[in-house]
């Protein structure tokens, strides 16, 4: 029983977490590039530096001290993001939504006073959610407008697009749904859904809902599939061009479509999770190979590959829910 | 990667071969047995001592108790009396316990446990010199009998060994009238004793009453009584009853004079009873018991030449990267979810002070304690440092009360949370609630109950006698461990929760 399972994934090529730290992240990504990516501040840093776009920094709080000009500082926006800038899984960001006096309203309907945003970013800054413990930063950014495409198929929240680069090579990709139970989330491990998506033509397919196949949304029961994604040839090229920016040859790439300002980073996944597999249907493993063959071709033939080169390989192989 | 890959298999491969010879190499050059499996016999003697209390009387139960012979070496001594105090005294070379209450219903039963093994090294250290008793002077007929018997016996014997043989015959002789006399128509044991006892003394010669055991298997015995003679250097021993000299060596003298072994105030039908059995013991255990260790070429350079204490926590440390190796299997093979690698060893080493079962209830409750404080200081909005500072604290103070609930009610496992379990626990309790902070609730519930399935088979696997007698005899088996963790580090198959995670990936391909 287990042995057949065992076969059927490898022959689907199924990435297993081993596999991914062995033959993946331990040989593409340099642990001296994590920082990049692990901090959000020096990937938006980067990220502006090179004319990509990414939600807009209204302010940094590195210390106690810094809180307390926490109010001025929101003083002018009405609704703004709160985030650990090395937060891990998604833990410890508060979206707030809205402001009605002395309260503002979190996206998920929760009245806060500025005291209990204090307090969240002092546990921000002690470390609470940081990876190992560390002091850490608060950022206070550009709340996404999330696009009314996704309004039928989102619970609150901002939906994500996650695209898995292999050395600049888009080899998978997921849009993340929020739920009642994520909260707002677009973290699979936190409740949200993940969708497949077509690399060739952005239209999504199937979804995974903890570890499940799924066909409608939990909360809205409107179908998950068949949703054409805007912007599609933008995302790859922001997805794309992540490999350039940081170094990491396996990457995540976590992306939003705001309603104005279109396709934009928000944040890139060193140690991307291994759902996105059921969501598409398809082994990670097996696109992976075929990236990899294609890198090995262009070496030996000399040639150098462009974002566009790279996009248009993996939209011609990988496409649909079993094409590689 | 292909050649990284190579490398590591051969170094594996390498240090597999060097481990595995130089067990090799113990096994059949220095001919070490694999299994624990060479015993010495091990006596274990058992005096029994029942009685009923008399009315509302304070009990004081006093009994001799075997003083330590050279021949054999003290394993273990205990004392079992329910409600009884014990104390121990040493009075003319005898070692009395006394068992005390202040009042007892009903019938009592008092224990005496001494397992004994026979010593390895004899050490030179000769019985005390006697010590002379004054004898209450023989008076009337008694003395003109004594005096009658006593110069035939010297004209017959030529130093103090054949004086006191000389004397026990002619208190064996029946027809003797003197001997009539002096025995006064009891011919038991004991009174024949008792009167080459006085003619010994009559003679000036030191000499004294010896009780004794035999140690044989499945033995119920009374103590036989035996005499000694002093000649000046050594102490002689002799059946009062047929004059053979010296004693057995399956024999210890479990006390001296002509006191009866246990005498009891308060106590009435009172009855005795000695028991020897026989059991054996691993001679690699005993030499870790026995103080004095025999000089063992045999063992070349090993663990076996540090001292005892060392030994003991070697044996523990020997055991540690096979509980980390088992935690690497559950994690990487398995995917079984625990607080990092680590942890779970030390929780299982943490388990051997406190004992399974009670070390699994006692995390489980002052971990959700501990946890549902940190839930509740969730409320007052402190940071990190003094949320968890409190938490910690919290630990320390519920451990004691624990420790000293349990002690009031005579509940004594409660202080077996020693330095170490306390520790372990409180480092337990501060990586969870960080995990509570990250992943929240479920997710670290999930992974306290992974940390103590993995913690619970690591410590079943770690006290296993037979793995930690070959760890600590053959360390050479770590360099194997290295080699299996090293292949570990490149494999790349699934984890049997991965299996399941996918399933669904595997069920769409048959259907279609």
């Amino acid at each position: 029983m287990w042995l057949k399972t065992w076969r059927a994934l490898r022959q689907r090529g199924v990435l297993g977490i081993n596999q991914r730290n062995c033959e993946l992240i331990l040989r593409y990504n340099q642990r001296h590039l994590y920082p990049l990516v692990d901090n959000k501040l020096l990937t938006k840093q980067r990220a502006i530096a090179a004319g990509m776009r990414v939600p807009a920094l209204y302010g940094v709080i590195e210390t106690e001290r810094d809180i307390a000009g926490l109010g001025s500082l929101l003083s002018g926006h009405r609704d703004f993001v709160i985030k650990p800038a090395q937060g891990a899984g998604g833990d410890g960001i508060i979206v707030i939504a809205d402001r009605f006096g002395e309260y503002w309203r979190t996206a998920s309907g929760k009245l806060m006073t500025l005291d209990d945003l204090e307090f969240h970013i002092s546990g921000i800054l002690s470390g609470i959610y940081s990876l190992g413990g560390h002091r850490d930063v608060a950022l206070i950014e550009y709340r996404v407008q999330p696009d009314s495409v996704f309004s039928a198929i989102s619970y609150e929240g901002v939906p994500d697009i996650r695209i898995i680069v292999l050395c600049g090579y888009p080899v998978m990709a997921m849009l993340r749904l929020p739920t009642r139970q994520s909260q707002g989330k677009a973290n699979l491990h936190q409740g949200a859904i993940g969708v497949g998506v077509d690399l060739a033509t952005g239209v999504t397919l199937g979804g995974t809902w903890h570890n499940l196949r799924i066909e409608r949304h939990p909360d809205t029961a409107n179908p998950v599939s068949g949703v054409q994604l805007p912007y599609w040839e933008e995302f790859l090229q922001l997805a794309s061009q992540s490999y350039e920016l940081t170094g990491l040859g396996y990457l995540g790439v976590d992306l939003v479509l705001d309603r104005d300002a279109g396709p934009m980073i928000l944040e890139l996944n060193a140690r991307p999770g291994l759902n996105i597999q059921i969501a598409n249907d398809a082994g990670l493993m097996a696109r992976c190979r075929g990236a990899e063959q294609e890198m090995e071709r262009c070496r030996l033939a000399g040639e150098t590959s462009t974002a566009e080169n790279r996009i248009l390989f993996c939209q011609q192989h990988f496409y649909g829910a079993s094409g590689h | 990667m292909r050649t990284v890959r190579l490398h590591a298999r051969l170094l594996a491969l390498a240090l597999c071969l060097v481990g595995l010879g130089s067990v090799a190499w113990q096994v059949w050059v220095q001919e070490i047995p694999l299994v624990e499996s060479d015993v010495e016999p091990v006596w274990v003697v058992d005096a029994r001592v029942e009685f009923e209390p008399r009315e509302s009387l304070p009990i004081k139960v006093q009994m001799y108790v075997p003083p330590g012979a050279n021949e054999f070496v003290t394993l273990s001594e205990s004392f079992v009396g329910n409600n009884f105090g014990v104390g121990m005294s040493r009075s003319d070379g005898n070692r009395l316990a006394t068992w005390s209450t202040r009042r007892a219903q009903g019938h009592q039963v008092l224990y005496y446990r001494l397992v004994l093994a026979r010593r390895f090294v004899m050490e030179d250290d000769s019985d005390a010199a006697p010590h002379f008793r004054r004898r209450e002077p023989l008076e009337g007929a008694e003395r003109v009998a004594a005096e009658s018997l006593l110069d035939p016996i010297r004209e017959r014997s030529a130093d103090i060994q054949t004086f006191i043989s000389e004397t026990i015959h002619t208190v064996n002789d029946d027809n003797n009238d003197s001997v009539r006399l002096l025995l006064a128509g009891d011919r038991s044991v004991e009174q024949r004793a008792r009167v080459v006892d006085l003619l010994l003394a009559a003679a000036h010669i030191p000499a004294e009453q010896v009780h004794t055991v035999r140690l044989a298997h499945g033995l119920v015995q009374q103590p036989e009584l035996w005499v000694r003679g002093f000649n000046g250097t050594d102490w002689l021993y002799f059946n009062p009853r047929t004059a053979e000299q010296g004693l057995p060596a399956d024999r210890i003298v479990w006390w001296t004079g002509s006191e009866p072994m246990v005498r009891a105030d308060g106590a009435k039908r009172l009855q005795v009873q000695v028991s020897v059995s026989r059991t054996e013991m691993s001679t690699i255990q005993m030499a870790r018991e026995v103080q004095p260790v025999q000089e063992r070429t045999l063992w070349g350079l090993s663990l076996y030449d540090l001292p005892v204490e060392s030994q003991q926590t070697f044996r523990v440390i020997m055991m540690i990267p096979l509980g980390v190796l088992l935690i690497l299997f559950l994690r990487n093979l398995v995917g079984m979810e625990t607080l990092g690698t680590f942890t779970p060893v030390l929780v299982a080493l943490a388990f051997r002070e406190t004992d399974l079962l009670w070390g699994i209830f006692l995390f489980t409750v002052v971990t959700a304690l501990g946890l549902s404080l940190r839930s509740y200081l969730d409320h007052l909005r402190l940071q990190l440092l003094p949320r968890l500072s409190v938490v910690l604290t919290f630990v320390v103070v519920a451990m004691t009360l624990i420790s000293v609930f349990g002690h009031r009610m005579g509940f004594e496992r409660g202080l077996s949370v020693a330095l170490f379990p306390m520790v372990i626990l409180t480092m337990v309790i501060e990586r969870l609630s960080i995990v509570w902070e990250e992943r929240g609730g479920p997710h670290s519930m999930k992974v306290a109950f992974g940390t103590m399935v993995a913690a619970t088979l690591a410590h079943l696997l770690m006290i296993r006698a037979e793995l930690v007698y070959f760890f600590f005899t053959f360390p050479g088996v770590l360099l194997v461990l290295v080699s299996v963790m090293l292949l570990m580090g490149h494999y790349r198959g699934y984890r049997l929760t991965e299996l399941r995670r996918f399933r669904a990936l595997v069920k769409d391909q048959r259907g279609g």
